[in-house]
């Protein structure tokens, strides 16, 4: 066994922690967080703290599964969108707006009617904590939450070499399916047009089930590689939603890449998902 | 007469079994303006196109195999400084050994007052089982348009959003327990 | 006693033309074509049924476990709701599925289906529970109430597996003799309830059934046609019969001491004939009587003109049961329903030349019905009867006469049968070494017809094929249900 990858893991440094029903992932490459008086990783551990704060304050306002948060109050009608905080008028608005682009495939509200921003608030709160690294002074760096990945730089500090995503093959989880470059392209990160992937699945019960008049039935997993992290999220969501007719027209007004599987196991991919 | 039925019946289901089975392997491609990739996994007909390599031109230097070979053993020496914290734990879970392109790896997670507050990585694989799996499984995936030698080589993995107990078996717990 | 009463002189004057031609030998050949056909369709629908599933790629899904106990799970619910539909056809009363092997055959058929049908729609729901399950991490029991309360139509889906459940148990023989047959029929008709209600969650639940798939099609189309099968032959067919022939009762006659023959008038009964030794499903229509359905077969061969200018029909009928002893009573003149006919036992089975007819009891009748009317020259038929008593050989003057007419050799055997020995004979006979073969040495190139009790059909039949009578040769009506 000889390294022979300046890729090796040993270059990697990782730190998880649990927030909105999933795991995060922050992983940078060794050496690109200062060390600090806390010991080598010290500002790695510093790094993944800033990033824990910026989602546990987006849960604690958005999550419907706290009596408390801003979002179970509106949810129960104890508040007006009116009064309500601007960056939840904000969020509304942005989902709003997705619902009108995607023609309804993407919609803010739960079959109830309860305003349910949790399918934004995520890539929102992986945008910002992106920003939360970046204002530090860290530009080498992947975030996944729960299966949605942002990137910056490079996972080889200083070089051309892109961050490898892969996607799980939603019919055997412990499986790659495929893998996507993040950040790549001709001019590196700075021009990159695939920061961010975004995966949404509707198996939820295995893929038998085939829920009827959703039309969801026709994908049980869709990948999206866009610019921005909200934007793959929503559109994947949306995709699994709408079927190929919203796979159409995403990839017609969007500048993405999508891989999206089939119930029975077939593969629909955009040539940036090519080999 | 009853062998003639027998004959018969037995023909003619073969042959409705074969052609079901047929058609299930050549799912046809149905109209999508997204360009198609390769039929279903797991399955063994002929495959689609072979992927060529090379195609992702930034990441030419990398090697194939040996490359995810150093993941684990680097990991594991690292993840005994890392796990210093002072938790007090309440719970800790241990995930099943589960078998990854990155060989065999079993997470643990502590869980205090409903939060995770640590995971460390409980095993990790040495390499010669390590490429052993990489070698196993590379050839149904391979057969895959959509994958190539480099995709063994991915730092993050990107899957329907996981709760945090399915996280602790999923391929991203084993990549985070490598890089602890 | 023993004794035959009628014998032919060899039959030397068509020597030429009658021995080698066998009259029955495309009829025959056409009917063992067409049972071939049906085992041929049977199997090809329980292969179609996996081939959906295998068409759909669904053979994939045996790369994890949870997908091999999912993808076992929903080939055993295909096949098991294949299987019941197959039930359904069975017990339709298709004329191609009766002329063919029988009603009694079929619906042997179907109550040997049952238990299958059932073990495979228990083993869908208790693997697809587990492979849902695994796939989820959580046990089967829990996946189970997330199924039932979370997916649409999956409730339904449970009734309709306890409704399952429920007919084939008492569908069982053993429940059967301890509940009234009424009991058993109502429970029975829960089958409709157990299809309906497992039916939504197929289509609407079922990957391998959404919407714009052929797999949809197929399915629906099976569902429909069985379904139409089932209304056009036991209802809108009954009905039409029923006002076609508008049955009346004319007379009620004694035979011998609780033993009524019925004749009962209508019209078009030309459209009958040949059905004589067939049986009909009767219902009378007279107060506490309307409602009971009685399976009995015609005794003699319907009469198109009787002196009157009216047809007549005759069924002769013991009294059994408690339906049974209220015929004796039937007035002239009370409508009747009707439903048939049904069953093989008639010349439409014949496959030889050569005819042996056998009945016992209350069996006689069909047997008296058949001798009229199935072709054979004299001397190439045998009539066996067989009683505890001469009494007990109902209607045997008027088979007697046919005999003489028609040029058979006839033999009354009547007598107890001897304690401890399986034997349909009578106890001198058996002491005295006969076998079937005795009573008719051309047997094995014979059709044998046996119309009797269960217990002593099943011996004559052994009899029969100890003589070299093979199964094709063989008609068995059964008479005891």
């Amino acid at each position: 066994m000889q390294p022979t990858s300046e890729l090796g893991s040993s270059a990697l440094r990782a730190r998880t922690f649990g927030s909105m029903g999933t795991v995060v992932s922050l992983t940078v490459p060794a050496g690109a967080v200062p060390e600090t008086a806390a010991g080598a990783d010290g500002g790695l551990d510093d790094a993944a703290a800033a990033v824990e704060l910026v989602f546990a304050r987006m849960d604690e306002a958005f999550s419907l599964y706290r009596p408390d948060s801003e979002a179970s109050r509106l949810a129960r009608g104890e508040l007006s969108l009116r009064e309500a905080s601007a960056g939840m008028r904000d969020r509304y608005a942005d989902a709003l707006n997705w619902r009108l682009t995607t023609e309804g495939a993407f919609s803010p509200e739960r079959p109830d009617g309860v305003l349910d921003l949790s399918g934004i608030i995520k890539g929102y709160a992986i945008a910002q904590a992106g920003e939360s690294l970046r204002s530090r002074g860290i530009t080498e760096w992947c975030l996944n939450a729960g299966g949605d990945v942002l990137v910056m730089g490079s996972p080889v500090p200083g070089s051309a070499m892109s961050w490898t995503a892969g996607v799980v093959d939603p019919q055997d989880r412990s499986a790659l399916l495929s893998a996507f470059e993040l950040g790549g392209g001709p001019g590196g990160w700075e021009t990159s047009t695939r920061r961010a992937l975004a995966t949404s699945g509707s198996a939820e019960r295995g893929d038998h089930i085939w829920t009827a008049g959703t039309g969801g039935a026709e994908f049980i997993q869709v990948s999206v590689a866009a610019a921005d992290i909200v934007t793959a999220d929503v559109l994947a969501t949306a995709i699994v939603a709408g079927g190929a007719a919203m796979l159409d027209r995403a990839t017609d007004h969007w500048d993405i890449d999508v891989l999206a599987v089939r119930r029975n196991g077939q593969l629909l991919a955009t040539p940036g998902f090519r080999a | 007469m009853r062998t003639r039925a027998a004959v018969s019946a037995a023909l003619a289901s073969a042959g409705i079994l074969i052609a079901g089975w047929q058609s299930g392997i050549h799912v046809a491609d149905i109209g999508s303006t997204v360009a198609s990739a390769a039929g279903s996994t797991g399955s063994t007909g002929p495959s689609g196109t072979s992927g060529s390599t090379g195609s992702s031109g930034t990441t030419g230097s990398t090697g194939s195999s040996g490359t995810s070979g150093s993941t684990g053993s680097s990991g594991s020496s690292s993840a005994g400084g890392a796990t210093g914290a002072s938790a007090k734990a309440v719970a800790t879970y241990d995930g099943s050994v589960v078998q990854t392109r990155f060989g065999s790896v079993q997470v643990q997670i502590t869980v205090q007052a409903g939060k995770i507050t640590d995971v460390t990585a409980l095993r990790l694989t040495d390499a010669e089982r390590k490429s052993e799996q990489i070698s196993n499984r590379a050839a149904p995936l391979l057969r895959t348009e959509v994958l190539n030698a480099q995709s063994a080589d991915v730092q993050t993995i990107s899957g329907a959003t996981v709760t945090s107990a399915a996280y602790l078996n999923s391929l991203q717990a084993a990549l985070d327990a490598a890089n602890l | 006693m023993n004794a035959q009463l009628l014998s032919t002189r060899p039959e030397v004057r068509r020597g030429s033309c009658g021995a080698a031609a066998n009259p029955f030998e495309g009829q025959h050949r056409r009917r063992l074509l067409k049972a071939d056909l049906l085992t041929v369709l049977f199997w090809a629908s329980l292969a179609g049924a996996v081939a959906l599933w295998l068409a759909d790629g669904g053979a994939a899904g045996f790369s994890t476990p949870a997908g091999a106990f999912t993808a076992l799970g929903i080939v055993a619910g295909l096949a098991g709701m294949d299987l019941v539909l197959l039930m359904l056809l069975l017990a339709a009363r298709i004329p191609l599925i009766d002329r063919t092997v029988g009603h009694d055959r079929a619906l042997e058929f179907h109550r040997k289906l049952g238990k299958p049908a059932l073990y495979l729609l228990l083993a869908h729901g208790i693997l697809i529970a587990i492979g849902y399950g695994m796939a989820e991490g959580l046990d089967p029991v829990s996946e189970s109430a997330a199924l039932w309360v979370l997916v649409p139509d999956m409730w339904l889906a449970y009734i309709s597996m306890l409704l399952f459940i429920a007919v084939v148990v008492t569908s069982l023989v053993a429940v059967r003799r301890r509940f009234p047959h009424e009991f058993w029929y109502a429970v029975h008709l829960l089958t409709y309830a157990a299809v309906l209600t497992a039916l939504p969650h197929q289509f609407s639940v079922g990957g391998l059934f959404a919407e714009g798939t052929w797999q949809r099609w197929y399915w629906l189309a099976l569902c429909i046609a069985t379904g139409a099968a089932l209304l056009y032959y036991r209802v809108v067919q009954p009905l039409a019969a029923t006002f076609r022939h508008q049955l009346t009762v004319k007379r009620v006659v004694q035979v011998s001491p609780g033993v009524v023959s019925i004749e009962m008038s209508g019209l078009r009964l030309d459209l009958l004939a040949g059905s004589g030794g067939r049986f009909f499903i009767w219902r009378f229509l007279a107060p506490g009587l309307w409602w009971h359905p009685h399976p009995f077969s015609l005794s003699a061969e319907p009469v198109q003109f009787d002196a009157a200018g009216q047809g007549v029909l005759r069924i002769t009928v013991r009294n059994l049961g408690r339906g049974s002893a209220q015929l004796a009573s039937l007035r002239p003149g009370t409508k009747v329903a009707v439903e048939g006919p049904y069953g093989l036992f008639s010349s439409a089975a014949r496959s030889r030349r050569h005819v042996v007819m056998v009945g016992a009891g209350i069996g006689i009748t069909p047997i008296r019905a058949l001798l009229e009317s199935t072709p054979f020259h004299p001397g190439n038929a045998t009539v066996i009867l067989r009683g505890h008593s001469e009494s007990e050989l109902y209607l045997g003057e008027e088979i007697l006469e046919l005999c003489r007419q028609r040029g058979a050799t006839l033999f009354h055997l009547t007598g107890s049968r001897p304690a401890g020995v399986r034997t349909w004979l009578p106890e001198n006979s058996a002491r005295a070494g006969h076998r079937l073969a005795s009573f008719d040495p051309k047997i094995a190139e014979a059709d044998v017809y046996v119309c009797g009790p269960a217990a002593w059909a099943q011996n004559v039949l052994e009899d029969a094929r100890a003589a070299g009578v093979r199964e094709d040769q063989l008609h068995y009506e059964r008479f005891d249900w």
